[in-house]
């Protein structure tokens, strides 16, 4: 009998397991195949894209579309390096706040933490489309137009993450925290000690979407960015819009170009969401 | 493991702190009095080769004023909210475009700083287009001078045209709905048409001039939407007529497109009515397409077409209105817009540069500077926005068969004055 | 923990406080700004805006569809690269193309798959099925939005519950499966209630992500909302009213609504999955 149910469970298992890649090789299809088709256009003609034709192997492959956008445009690498200083400060200010605020939300007993929720809430919930002149209009006032820190220090902490990390953190074993107390370790030491090096997983993908929100931005950066030389990538490469006709062709190129680092960072913090348990140690 | 966190994090602040520190360290003497005075240019994208030229037209102008340096900002999307926001927190350029269509609202608003005590005999201001002018002028002042323009005409397939046997354009409606169901055939006979006559926009700024064919009116006198009246509906009840009892005109998503431009280019219709802007992005883009372009037929025996436009406007907060007057008018003076518009990618609005270019002998140019004598420019007072999104919400679902052309417009009127009075 | 506070104050909180201050006055913004106590009348204009109701119906039903879709297919997703799979490392990084896709591209993408004569009508017709002008038809223009955001945004919770299933301690199904419990029980019994508090967060996220839905039908409409408001959206209004009309006042109180809504959803959803802490 035993042995009739182990058989049956093997035999399951095999199917199971194809299945699973079946539907992994079609999604896969789902999301690689729009992706490359954006590729092979960024290699094609603006008259071939606009074709309208299915075709994948572009027929008049050029570099033209990279050669307009990186080659002649003498500001590249000063726009690649703007965006890198802003994505890189924006990223490292909000692995170090939003954990330390989650971590104040979901363990610290102190007066008014559920209003403090609200208010994370309530900041989220407000489109950026309200506090967008308001933001301007401060900004104005700190005399931050056209700066660095007008790009970076408002996006310095982000409310989505701060709650991302209270979730992480109020599921996290709480007598690791109640030993490392009892053995004369304060706040801070416990927070750097025990509970930052436990949440790898979560800083690794708060780091990615940090990162890829930062690179990014748009809307908040085409406001108070005014010259050329303060220009972020998105907004350097985005000139290929006239007012009645677009130049797809170089969108497609910059657009590709542009994408990859942030699929870079993605690709390097992948492997915290693999490991996790195993280097983290005895945890529970 | 916990160290290497904590080493980068603080790293990546350390680094990034001094690199703003020495940003402004290296920022701060740049700023000094003695440099020249700079000059901010606001303005939208375009193609590569059009920017190449402004940038040209730039580098001589600052040849020419040495002490004047020119600091061109594109302001890559979403244009007219940056300049308002801009505006509103009074970091806006000192000169900018300004679109014909939100000119009255702007120029209501008391931030542009009215041109004519600037102008002077030299300047030769009667050289421009007289309707020009008018569209940028508010309470009989002068507040922006149009850089270039362009009316909208008729361009045809010179390919498909000859495989239907018609050897010239439509001169009147009627023979264009006429010509239009000819030119709508299924070359393949697969049962689905490959070829349809006219490519249309439903969309408010190339309709503007059927509304008015018949007597009708966009806006009022108060500057509320007056559109739903029969004389209008008459109008643009031949635009959804052709397309929905015809079946002889296509929209862009009809066809997987993004624009009637794209789909004249591909061979998808025959006719479109569109502007000066579509010349060198069909030459560029299907070199082997052979087209002519004739004047918009006459509706209802008068001649119509939009008037599209845009102007360099003064920023009434520049620090250097002098200076700004300077660039302001080099771009719109002989010299510069000659250089401006020599290669085609828009038209002079003075009718000198007109001449000694000879657009009007370019038979393609031709009906465009034609057009501009009796051409309706694209405003509508200062709510023209709210007008807008109200008709083209509305006209569309015309389009598409959900609800008779006198309910849509009924409603979008309505929705607009309620919008409208709500605001005042 | 002050730094935070201090630039949380001053550009998320400070702009809300002023916001709500703007929702009580009638502001001239252009040519110096200038302010007129208004009362209650923003927020009296939100009744008398039919606009208003229609875009509430077609944001609500787009979060209606989009949320629970788009959850379940990222735990779907993370909890089967999460299985042993061979090459991981690639699977996940194919997943995650849509998220990185810049929004530029995403559009001419979906231009290229949802014209009448691109690839999504081709498949349909391949497989018999009915095709659609899913571009220019309103009855299916929204649910075109629908399935472009859910594709490009489950990759990100996907990301989520991936770091998150990292955290559930190997050792818990370890002595599931040594009390006879097979894969669906462990799955309901340990991955499920220890994800409780991310799933709070992603449909918390979610909901907020998808109220506050605008580029897609801002792109898809010109701006415009048609036809006849079919893509419509609260932001979307709320845009108009900030920047075409530039109506501050209303804005303010459109957004006020628009908090309101999705705070109470955050709540009731709060008692369901509850984000205090298992044990």
């Amino acid at each position: 009998m035993a042995r009739r149910q182990l058989q049956f469970d093997n035999w399951h298992l095999v199917w199971f397991k194809g299945l699973i890649y079946v539907l992994l090789i079609l999604y896969a299809a789902v999301t690689l195949i729009p992706f490359l088709w954006a590729l092979s256009a960024s290699f094609k003609p603006l008259s071939e894209i606009v074709s309208g034709e299915i075709n994948f192997f572009p027929r008049h492959f050029t570099l033209e579309n990279y050669r307009q956008v990186f080659l002649r445009e003498p500001l590249f690498l000063r726009w690649f390096f703007n965006s890198a200083i802003v994505a890189i400060s924006v990223t490292a200010s909000n692995l170090l706040f939003n954990s330390m605020a989650g971590y104040a939300l979901a363990r610290l007993q102190f007066r008014g933490r559920g209003f403090w929720f609200f208010l994370v809430l309530a900041v989220l919930a407000i489109p950026i489309q309200v506090t967008l002149i308001p933001t301007f209009l401060i900004l104005k006032s700190f005399g931050w137009l056209n700066s660095y820190q007008g790009a970076i220090v408002p996006s310095m902490v982000n409310a989505t993450f701060i709650f991302m990390m209270r979730q992480f953190f109020v599921n996290f074993p709480q007598e690791l925290e109640e030993a490392a107390q009892l053995d004369g370790l304060n706040r801070f030491e416990i927070f750097w000690q025990i509970v930052l090096p436990l949440a790898k997983p979560a800083l690794a993908a708060q780091a990615v979407f940090v990162f890829m929100s930062s690179w990014n931005n748009f809307l908040l950066p085409i406001v108070i960015l005014f010259e050329p030389e303060m220009f972020t990538l998105p907004l350097g490469l985005n000139t290929f819009k006239g007012q009645y006709i677009s130049y797809w062709n170089y969108i497609m190129a910059a657009s590709m170009v542009f994408t990859l680092p942030a699929l870079g960072i993605y690709a390097f913090f992948n492997r915290y969401f693999i490991e996790g348990i195993a280097l983290s140690g005895s945890k529970k | 493991m916990k160290k290497e966190w904590l080493n980068f994090v603080f790293l990546a602040i350390l680094v990034a702190l001094l690199l703003i520190g020495c940003w402004n360290f290296v920022l701060a003497p740049a700023s000094d009095k003695q440099m020249p005075v700079s000059i901010r240019l606001g303005g939208w994208g375009a193609s590569p080769a059009e920017q190449t030229l402004l940038r040209q037209v730039l580098q001589d102008f600052e040849a020419k004023y040495p002490d004047i340096k020119v600091k061109h900002e594109i302001i890559a999307d979403q244009y007219m909210d940056v300049i308002k926001t801009r505006l509103i927190g009074e970091a806006a350029p000192d000169v900018f475009y300004l679109d014909i269509s939100e000119a009255p609202f702007l120029m209501s608003q008391n931030v542009l700083e009215p041109l004519d005590p600037y102008l002077t005999p030299e300047f030769d201001l009667a050289d421009f287009a007289t309707p020009l002018l008018e569209s940028f002028r508010y309470r009989e002042r002068l507040y922006g001078l149009p850089k270039d323009y362009s009316t909208l005409a008729l361009f045809y397939n010179k390919q498909a045209f000859a495989a239907a046997g018609l050897t010239a354009p439509p001169r009147t409606w009627e023979e264009l709905l006429t010509y239009a169901k000819q030119l709508t055939v299924d070359l393949n006979q697969d049962g689905r048409i490959d070829q349809y006559g006219c490519g249309v926009l439903p969309d408010l700024a190339r309709q503007v001039y059927k509304i008015e064919a018949f007597g009708g009116q966009l806006v009022d006198s108060n500057g509320y939407a007056a559109f739903a009246t029969e004389a209008a509906l008459q109008g643009l009840q031949l635009l959804v007529d052709q397309y929905r009892l015809d079946r002889s005109s296509a929209l862009p998503s009809d066809l997987g497109t993004n624009s009637v431009d794209e789909m004249f280019g591909r061979g998808k219709v025959a006719m479109i009515i569109t502007g000066n802007w579509t010349i060198p992005y069909l030459n560029e883009t299907f070199p082997d397409l052979e087209f002519g372009a004739a004047e918009v037929p006459s509706i209802n025996n008068k001649p119509g077409t939009m008037l599209f436009t845009v102007a360099y406007v003064m920023n009434k907060q520049a620090e250097h209105k002098a200076e700004a007057w300077q660039l302001i008018s080099y771009l719109t003076g002989k010299e510069g817009m000659q250089k401006w518009t020599s290669t085609g990618f828009a038209l002079p609005t003075r009718q000198s540069v007109l001449a000694a270019l000879g657009y009007a002998r370019d038979p393609l140019r031709a009906p465009l500077i034609a057009g501009i004598d009796y051409a309706t420019p694209w405003q509508g007072g200062k709510n023209l926005s709210i007008v807008a999104t109200n008709f083209n919400n509305q006209l569309l679902s015309t389009m598409l068969g959900e609800q008779p052309l006198k309910q849509a417009m009924v409603r979008a009127q309505e929705s607009a004055n309620r919008q409208i009075r709500a605001n005042e | 923990m002050a730094p935070s506070i201090l630039v949380l104050g001053t550009f998320a909180i400070a702009p809300i406080f002023y916001a709500l201050f703007l929702s009580f006055q009638k502001v001239q913004l252009l040519g110096g700004i200038e302010y007129q106590f208004a009362g209650w009348r923003n927020f009296a204009r939100l009744v008398e805006d039919d606009r208003l109701g229609i875009a509430l119906r077609n944001t609500a039903e787009y979060v209606a569809i989009v949320v629970p879709t788009q959850t379940i297919l990222a735990l779907i997703l993370a909890v089967t690269l999460n299985a042993g799979i061979k090459g991981k490392n690639w699977w996940r990084i194919i997943y995650f193309l849509p998220t990185v896709t810049s929004s530029a591209v995403l559009t001419l993408i979906f231009m290229w798959i949802y014209n009448t004569d691109g690839l999504l009508n081709h498949f349909l017709a391949f497989w018999g099925l009915p095709t659609y002008n899913w571009l220019g038809d309103p009855a299916v223009a929204l649910k075109g939005i629908m399935l472009m955001n859910i594709w490009s945004t489950a990759p990100f919770f996907m990301v989520i519950y991936l770091a998150a299933l990292q955290d559930i301690p190997k050792s818990l199904y370890e002595a599931a499966a040594l009390d006879g419990a097979n894969q669906w029980e462990q799955f309901f019994c340990i991955t499920l209630p220890l994800l409780k508090p991310v799933t709070f967060f992603v449909v918390a996220i979610g909901v907020i992500g998808t109220f506050q839905l605008f580029d897609q039908s801002y792109i898809f409409s010109g701006g415009t909302g048609g036809p006849n408001n079919a893509t419509l959206t609260i932001v979307l209004l709320i845009y108009q009213a900030v920047f075409r009309d530039l109506q501050m006042g209303y804005a303010a109180a459109i957004a006020f609504l628009l908090a309101a809504i999705i705070i109470s959803i955050t709540l009731i959803q709060r008692q369901f999955l509850g984000s205090e802490k298992f044990d």
